[in-house]
């Protein structure tokens, strides 16, 4: 029955399930209501029958190897190998797709009318079906056909609110930085091509040794920048802020959540399986690319006052996370130490799919605040405990896990990833070990600071009070939107407390990989815990989460101690003037982050700008009013692509006398070019 | 016909060109264009006593009746028609021009051009004149800035191309080379009628005073 399960025609089964749910919603799209329950109900059955062919094929273990008739092209052959690594991507994906498929029947409904519902549900599939197929592939060609499916989809849900002019500019930003990074991935597989004659990853894995050591590291650094634009790292991020808010936030969770790790997964395949052996300097730069992008991508975050935008950076911080383990894992596999190798790949795996869950809880939480108070702007929040309970719970669960706080899941893949940083720390000398301990103290720094930007972004929109009238008329979540994310907050605190379990799963997925293969078990994991077969580090999920429970029961003992407690009404002298407190005495969230970003004002040059409005225009002495405006420029932007933009505008310029409109000039041209084209060919 | 005769036309050819360039009156590229075109004729006559072909004649026939005399007598009837003053507007003046005339010719007989030009080793001297002669044809729609003296300068391109092909040995099929004369009659009739509504419309055949057509 598993078997049957985990077959190629079930996978067919799976995109052929989606591919309904696509060409349904379309052909409904008169119906609004219609549309979307097909489309969510597609949704959800094909998500599901992926978590159980995902789950079914992990545990087989056996490689899924098969070819869907012939292209009629040279190159391109629609060959698929479902290993286990392409079957645990397959398992994240359909995972937050059900929950988000689940979250969209509620959600899109504040679309009716104002929208195609019917194109929503299309490319929402056509997106799934193009995650499936990019981690799926193998062959070049094939592969790069699935990765534009999946940008164009994207781009297109990108843009689905285009009656916002930003939205439109930030898909055109996310088609532009999409495109680059793929440029790079084409010239990395036409490299790949060259030296082994074929665009069949297992072709190419076959015959690496023929690819020359100065090539291989020149297709590391295109694969790196092509795959690592997709996942956002630290310079090729700026898209990520731009256009994740932007889609639909169920999409933007499946963004955020996942087709970002689709980059992570090409890394992890090129790296670590089809090139291997690879050099030592490879791990140190994914791991100094990590440890840059966690920490810039967390400090931005906690600049940012639009809810969406600063969940955004923190996806950049935890792809930055992720890299710390896989780094750690290169490193270790060309030193020859797959044990320790593994411990790094285990990590990043497990940090992947905790992101996606809680990063996904996020983005539905936040766009249940936005759908309810009509804006991102978290200025404008406050107080929505009262209103919205439950969605500041399942936020405050996020939050939480994406805080790395025990009992929660992100707690356990960051464990696991400062393991892989002190191992090295302990056995690798100079320079590598600074590396290592510079790449920890990043970590740790960023685990500290994401700590305070989600103090700052619960308390700012779920404690204290109103901020805005938005609020007060705000409304607690559908229950469509409260399952998918009660769901999801369920699974990061499972992920958590069974996180022994959960590493054992995915440690069996790494030894399926071949430099895997043999190595000394140094991780051992139960249903009790996690912990280092040296006995250096042991953690346990059930363990934190009693403590937990116990601390919680404590807390609330005591905090419903001091309310109830008999209060005597003390009368002192008079204080804050005698007035009442109101909203604008609240500190806001960019209050919150003020001393932070002038702590980091080198790295993050803020500039303050005053609006001052003066009683008298022509004495002032007096104001009647003030504005500050504290705002934060991504330095990427100052300092790389405004210059680089300022510089193909003025190429622009020059190229365009050169297309004047004379047809003297072009004549010119042609004789110029047949003139170079004698001497060159005679 | 003998080589020198030949070379007598070639030279023709090439003189009328640089006539072309340096014309300072309309009526006389027509008539430079029409002398240019009946030594190609010549020239094709030539090779029309040399293989006896029936078809060559019919084409040479043909060519006359074009080229030497409806093209002339379109461009004088549109001079007239339209009273199209003198338009030698160059972008180089005529001194640069003749340095220009002069580093092309020396070009195409520099040894790095001797590949092309000795395809047939007998006629090396004629290819290159011929070549020469295409080269200043292109240089020519370059350099004019009036639309009649492009439409002199492609015709002549075409006449250089032609008169390069029969020294070379490159002569089509008889049945391609009425195509080619069916389409130059066409070409000419747009290019004549296209340049009449320019004139009216602008009042000058200068190209650049139709610069803003761009965009």
């Amino acid at each position: 029955m598993i078997n049957m399960i985990a077959s190629p025609s079930s996978f067919i089964f799976l995109l052929i399930c989606l591919m309904v749910g696509a060409i349904g919603s379309l052909l409904l799209r008169k119906y609004d209501d219609i549309a979307n329950k097909w489309s969510g109900i597609f949704g959800i059955i094909g998500s599901l029958w992926g978590i159980i062919f995902s789950i079914s094929a992990i545990t087989i273990g056996n490689n899924q190897s098969f070819t869907l008739g012939e292209s009629g092209f040279q190159f391109l052959s629609l060959s698929f190998n479902i290993d286990a690594l392409s079957a645990f991507f397959i398992f994240v994906i359909s995972l937050i797709a059900l929950f988000c498929s689940i979250y969209g029947i509620g959600y899109v409904k504040h679309f009716y009318k104002k929208y195609d519902i019917g194109a929503l549900g299309f490319f929402y599939h056509l997106f799934l079906v193009g995650m499936l197929l990019v981690v799926s592939a193998s062959n070049g060609i094939f592969f790069l056909i699935a990765w534009e499916i999946m940008s164009i989809a994207s781009y297109f849900l990108v843009v689905y609110d285009r009656n916002d002019e930003q939205n439109v500019k930030a898909g055109f930003l996310y088609l532009l930085m999409t495109h680059v990074g793929t440029a790079f991935i084409i010239s990395a597989f036409i490299l790949l091509y060259k030296f082994t004659g074929s665009f069949d990853f297992e072709v190419i894995k076959a015959n690496v040794g023929l690819i020359p050591l100065f090539v291989k590291d020149i297709i590391f650094v295109l694969a790196m920048i092509g795959f690592g634009t997709k996942a956002g790292i630290i310079p090729f991020h700026i898209w990520l802020p731009a256009a994740h808010p932007a889609a639909p936030s169920h999409v933007s969770g499946l963004m955020s959540g996942v087709m970002i790790k689709t980059g992570i997964y090409m890394m992890i395949r090129i790296f670590l399986e089809i090139l291997q052996p690879v050099p030592a300097w490879w791990g140190l730069a994914v791991l100094v690319v990590g440890a840059v992008s966690a920490l810039i991508g967390v400090l931005y975050a906690l600049t940012e006052h639009d809810i969406k935008r600063l969940l955004a950076y923190h996806s950049i911080e935890n792809i930055g996370i992720i890299l710390l383990g896989l780094g750690s894992s290169l490193m270790f596999s060309s030193m020859n130490m797959p044990s320790l190798a593994l411990l790094g790949f285990v990590a990043t795996l497990f940090h992947t799919l905790n992101h996606a869950t809680f990063k996904s809880l996020l983005f539905l939480s936040a766009g249940s605040v936005i759908n309810a108070t009509h804006t991102r702007n978290m200025e404008e929040y406050g107080g929505l405990i009262k209103y919205m309970p439950y969605t500041a719970f399942f936020f405050l669960i996020g939050s939480m896990a994406i805080s790395a706080l025990p009992p929660f899941n992100g707690f356990f893949s960051e464990w696991l990833t400062f393991q892989s940083l002190f191992e090295g720390i302990k056995l690798l000398d100079f320079p590598q070990k600074w590396i290592f301990i510079s790449a920890a103290g990043s970590l740790a720094f960023t685990g500290g600071l994401a700590l305070a930007c989600f103090v700052k972004a619960f308390g700012s929109t779920f404690l204290a009070r109103p901020r805005s009238e938005e609020v007060m008329h705000a409304k607690e979540s559908s229950f469509s939107l409260k399952l998918a994310m009660g769901g999801i907050a369920v699974l990061a605190l499972l992920f958590g407390v069974f996180s022994g379990p959960m590493i054992s799963f995915i440690k069996k997925i790494g030894e399926n990989l071949a430099i895997f293969k043999n190595a000394p078990a140094l991780l051992s994991a139960s249903t009790q815990g996690v912990g280092l077969e040296n006995g250096t580090a042991y953690v346990s999920g059930p363990a934190f989460f009693i403590i937990f429970i116990i601390v919680a029961f404590i807390a609330v003992i005591f905090v419903k101690y001091l309310i109830n407690k008999n209060q005597k009404i003390k009368i002192g002298a008079t204080w804050d003037c005698g007035t009442d407190l109101t909203p604008r005495m609240e500190i806001t969230s960019t209050g919150f982050a003020r001393s932070i970003i002038l702590i980091f004002k080198g790295l993050l040059k803020p500039s303050i700008q005053y609006e001052i409005d003066y009683q008298d225009s022509e004495s002032r002495y007096l104001q009647k009013s003030m504005n500050v405006t504290l705002g934060v420029e991504d330095v990427n932007n100052s300092y790389i692509y405004k210059p680089l933009q300022k510089f193909i505008n003025a190429l622009s310029v020059k190229a365009k006398k050169i297309q004047g409109g004379n047809i003297n000039a072009y004549i010119l041209y042609i004789f110029a070019a047949l003139i170079i084209t004698l001497f060159l060919a005679l | 016909m003998s080589t020198i005769f030949l070379q007598f036309l070639l030279g023709v050819i090439f003189l009328t060109i640089v006539f072309l360039h340096i014309a300072k009156k309309n009526f006389g590229a027509a008539i430079a264009y029409g002398i240019q075109s009946l030594a190609v004729v010549l020239i094709l006559v030539n090779s029309f006593l040399e293989t006896g072909t029936i078809s060559l004649l019919f084409i040479i026939l043909l060519e006359f009746i074009v080229k030497v005399l409806l093209a002339p007598i379109f461009f004088i009837r549109l001079i007239k028609k339209n009273k199209l003053k003198f338009s030698v507007s160059t972008y180089l003046n005529t001194p640069l021009t003749l340095i220009v005339i002069a580093v092309l010719t020396a070009i195409v007989h520099s040894q790095k051009l001797v590949p092309l030009t000795g395809i047939i080793m007998a006629n090396q001297e004629l290819l290159a004149l011929a070549l020469s002669a295409i080269f200043l044809s292109l240089f020519l729609i370059v350099n004019r800035r009036g639309a009649l003296s492009q439409i002199a300068g492609v015709l002549s391109f075409e006449n250089s191309i032609v008169a390069f092909s029969v020294f070379a040995g490159l002569e089509q099929s008889a049945a391609l080379q009425v195509g080619i004369i069916f389409d130059i009659i066409i070409w000419l009739i747009i290019a004549i009628v296209f340049a009449s509504m320019l004139y009216k419309h602008f009042g000058s055949l200068d190209v650049t005073s139709m610069r803003h057509l761009k965009d």
